[in-house]
């Protein structure tokens, strides 16, 4: 490296970018807010009600399905975004909503990526209430219905967690949204595929300020989850 | 009027049967203790009972309605029964939600659950606890509040399933004292079930043994301590004596057995030739010589072998051709100068020794 | 449970206003981005006011391509949007539809993509050359030979395992990676079969040019680099240009129009008024100007006519478009 020691200076570079608010460093960490949020609660209102389901209703292979979504907790971003991309290109089944390259694409491709672990979570945390407290509730005279709400009421703080999980997934990911999103500048470049981009043009300055608003977003994911779970 | 009747009630899960051939009726205004060892089944026949989970075989009649044939039924019994469980569940709310649960299911006008929460919460002492999270209350202190979240519903039967086990003395006081005030004020009919057998003893009218899946025995708890059925009873019911003797003959209103060729007079007719007496170790008497006049039939001497404190009792083990545990108090042991070796004199009644047949090996 | 619902919707009351807020922050570029295809189909004048152009690592890793995009959307209030992949992607991208318009630098590739109907009205804009860059202690001893005898030299000294041979390909379909291969073959190699194959001195990047300069960077190997990108790259590199001379060097970036006969919801105005613009002798000027400040020279040479119709260049470069 040719002048002085980069990292020191690219640090320096990166704590002034974030102190002076810089235009570009906004930008992009307010898309990313704005997709992650957006794809989470949209997965939120699909996964909760099938999680739901999943846990009221007994049915064939309801353990298979389970543990199919368990498995997909760890799905490769870059297999969603692959998959998303397909669909979504122009010569693709869904081409014709013209969503390649757009936030909304990467808000259907993160909603896509989190949907299970957010199904599963919810299946976990509606199992989370044992069975002392379903025989409770039936006791108490609960109905049907009554007997669902009281669990899902009951089960709030895990579901929350579960949903701050997936947040957390979709703004850490950078495989799907550079696939599907493209990372152009000023319309789909978040803080993953900016961070890959400016380290792959030797900017680190940039990179590093970026990086550390993701960790700090990443950060308070974790305080609001350890909040939550204490509750 | 018999408000609870079950028939040939069987329930399994999966390949492991929990109850098998349970006949009970329950009458209004009773409280009916269910005892029994850990695993017999008691939990699961109250869950049954309060139409909690249905049973795979069998008959069973609450209120008078059939509940086998018509499901449709369940939600409305169960409405007018309440259960109370062993573990304190509260759920993650504040303690006035915890308790106006049962009332909000049943849709009852708000200023009414109002008014019976904090009846309710008066009554068990955790008025100033009324907006407190219910999960940050003690263990006694979520029972009391799943208490009266029953109670607030009026029920017309209460089940418990063990609900003292684990709770200090004040709240299980407290409870106790509000489940035998309701019964006798309200007329509710309780079910309890405990293995603690003071605690049957000191709330019911009649007591139900559970054994194996199965109610063994049934009637007042006089009657189960005293004269057990069997020997699982009878060693459940904690009787120190179960001893294999033969019947010998008959002497006027006594039965004369023989064990280890030591000849003992009982009151209970000869249920088989090969039987076993049953005696309680508090109707053993100890004394330091013959008394000069006892009413009892039985008298004897024999060896202290073993003496073995159980405050505020001592076991005290007697040789004299069988072995005898004898229960007395441990002011009375040191009255006698009770030692290992001692000559003692023995005296017990024809009435305190139970037969039941000898159980085939 | 009355309290319990209060709190539900309370929590999704504030995500909603937190979505709510930060859409309206960000609405100048994904408000307008809900319905590309739509602006494209009804606004026939304009054509849409976003323009999604496909276009190479090496174009966008020099910086030109933000320098245009800030003009043109200060002169028109289009919303250009360049989406950076190899030569190769990009005008796949374009053959699927997905993009509007492609700025490449393979001509072989483009020919393929016009002849089978897929792209209309390419027009060249500029060039520059590629340069062989490599430590500067030259193992391979190839200064100053022409590019040809350059790779069949270094094809030799690395099956020989001379020692500090190594040669970083882009491996990636790009326009830089098809000019290998192009001049791999014209040294009589193989590239399948002969080069791919060669031993541990090849080393497929798998990336755009940025990181493939500091990949070589890194290892002291030999790249082939388009003239722009190195310098840009230049202050954090030790690799210097070690062959820079010969017209099979030669770099010439077009612009092609997706056709909107096979994908209708192209942006086709757009394109079209865009074609028509970097045609411009201004904006040639200004390509022919950009960098000078920066690195001491020129990144870019604008081609004009006629010189643009004759060898080596033979493309279009002055006649206007129409959609």
């Amino acid at each position: 490296m040719v002048n002085g020691n980069p990292i020191i200076e690219g640090f320096i570079e990166a704590i002034e970018l974030i102190i002076t608010l810089d235009p570009q460093v906004v930008e992009i960490t307010i898309r990313s807010l704005y997709v992650s949020l957006t794809a989470t609660f949209f997965a939120a209102l699909i996964a909760l009600p099938l999680g739901a389901l999943i846990y009221f209703y007994e049915f064939r292979g309801k353990h298979a399905v389970v543990s199919t979504l368990q498995t997909l907790y760890a799905l490769p971003t870059v297999i969603v975004g692959l998959i998303v991309f397909l669909l979504l290109s122009n010569v693709g089944p869904f081409g014709f909503l013209r969503f390649l390259y757009t936030p909304g694409g990467m808000i259907v491709a993160q909603t896509v990526l989190i949907i299970p672990l957010l199904m599963g979570l919810t299946v976990s945390a509606l199992s989370g209430i044992d069975r002392d407290k379903r025989y409770t509730i039936t006791a108490l005279g609960a109905s049907r219905l009554q007997t669902v709400m009281t669990i899902i009421a009951e089960a709030r703080f895990a579901v929350m967690s579960g949903v701050l999980l997936g947040f957390g997934r979709a703004i850490a990911e950078v495989g799907t949204v550079m696939i599907v999103g493209g990372n152009i500048r000023g319309a789909t470049r978040v803080l993953t595929t900016a961070i890959a981009l400016n380290t792959s043009m030797a900017n680190y300055s940039l990179s590093i300020a970026l990086g550390i608003i993701l960790l700090a977003v990443a950060l308070g994911v974790n305080i609001a989850l350890s909040l939550v779970q204490r509750r | 009027m018999t408000v609870i009747e079950a028939h040939n009630i069987r329930k399994s899960y999966g390949s492991l049967e929990v109850l098998h051939d349970v006949d009970l009726s329950v009458e209004e205004g009773e409280i009916l203790g269910l005892i029994g060892p850990s695993g017999s089944g008691k939990s699961t026949l109250l869950r049954l009972l309060d139409l909690i989970e249905p049973a795979n075989a069998g008959e069973l009649s609450v209120f008078g309605i059939d509940t086998v044939a018509d499901h449709g039924t369940w939600l409305d019994l169960r409405r007018r029964m309440g259960m109370l469980f062993q573990r304190p569940i509260v759920f993650n709310s504040s303690v006035y939600d915890n308790v106006a649960m049962g009332l909000r299911y049943r849709r009852a006008p708000g200023d009414n659950i109002d008014r019976k929460v904090k009846e309710a919460l008066e009554a068990v002492g955790l008025s100033r606890y009324i907006k407190s999270r219910a999960i940050d209350l003690s263990g006694g202190e979520q029972q009391r509040v799943a208490l009266s979240r029953v109670l607030v519903t009026d029920p017309e039967i209460l089940f418990l399933d063990e609900p003292t086990a684990n709770l200090d003395p004040t709240s299980t006081a407290t409870i106790e004292a509000i489940v035998t005030r309701l019964n006798r004020e309200a007329g509710m009919t309780v079910l309890i079930s405990t293995h603690d057998l003071a605690q049957g003893q000191r709330l019911a009218d009649r007591v139900g043994v559970m054994i194996a899946g199965t109610i063994a025995q049934t009637g007042p708890s006089r009657e189960i301590f005293r004269e057990p059925k069997n020997q699982q009873i009878a060693r459940f019911v904690g009787v120190q004596n179960i001893i294999p003797a033969r019947v010998v003959s008959r002497r006027g209103d006594f039965t004369v057995v023989e064990a280890r060729e030591k000849e003992i007079l009982s009151a209970t007719p000869p249920p088989a030739e090969e039987v076993e007496m049953v005696v309680r170790g508090e109707d053993i008497s100890l004394h330091r010589r013959k008394p000069g006049y006892e009413e009892a039939e039985n008298l004897f001497p024999a060896t202290v072998t073993a003496i073995e404190p159980t405050a505020p009792f001592v076991n005290v083990t007697v040789h004299c051709g069988c072995d005898l545990v004898a229960l007395v108090t441990a002011r009375r042991a040191e009255a006698l100068g009770l030692h290992e070796g001692m000559e003692v004199w023995v005296s017990l009644q024809a009435k305190a020794v139970h037969l039941i047949p000898r159980a085939e090996r | 449970m009355k309290t319990n619902a209060t709190h539900l919707a309370a929590g999704i009351i504030a995500i909603l206003l937190i979505l709510a807020l930060s859409a309206g922050c960000t609405s100048p570029a994904p408000g307008e981005n809900e319905t590309p295809g739509a602006g494209a189909t009804t606004a026939p004048a304009g054509g849409g006011d976003i323009l999604r152009i496909a276009t190479t690592t090496s174009l966008e890793n020099t910086g030109l391509l933000a320098e245009l995009e800030r003009v043109y959307e200060g002169e028109t209030g289009m919303d250009l949007q360049f989406i950076a992949q190899g030569t190769g992607q990009s005008i796949d991208s374009g053959r699927r539809g997905d993009v509007d318009l492609v700025l490449v630098h393979a001509p072989d590739l483009e020919q393929q993509f016009v002849d089978d109907g897929l792209g209309i009205n390419p027009r060249c804009i500029a060039y520059n050359y590629y340069i062989i860059v490599g430590p500067e202690s030259d193992p391979a001893g190839i200064a100053n030979m022409t590019p040809v005898e350059a790779f069949r030299t270094l094809y030799e000294a690395g099956t020989n395992e001379t020692a500090g041979v190594a040669f970083v390909s882009r491996g990636d379909n790009s326009g830089t990676h098809n000019q290998e291969q192009v001049l791999w073959e014209q040294a009589g190699y193989d590239y399948d079969t002969e080069i791919l194959n060669a031993g541990g001195w090849y080393v497929e990047a798998g990336k755009g040019m940025g990181d493939t300069l500091i990949l070589a960077n890194e290892q002291q190997a030999y790249t082939l680099s388009d003239e722009g990108t190195y310098l840009s790259f230049a202050d954090r590199l030790d690799l210097v240009p070690v062959v820079a001379e010969g017209t099979e060097l030669m770099n010439r970036y077009s612009a092609i129009a997706v056709n909107p006969e096979e994908h209708p919801g192209v942006n086709a105005e757009g394109a079209a008024d865009f074609i028509n613009w970097l045609t411009t002798n201004e904006t040639k000027e200004m390509i022919g100007e950009f960098g000078t400040e920066e690195f001491g020279k020129p990144l870019f040479v604008p081609l004009y006519a006629p010189e643009c119709t004759e060898p080596p260049f033979n493309c279009t470069c002055a006649e206007p478009v129409t959609a």
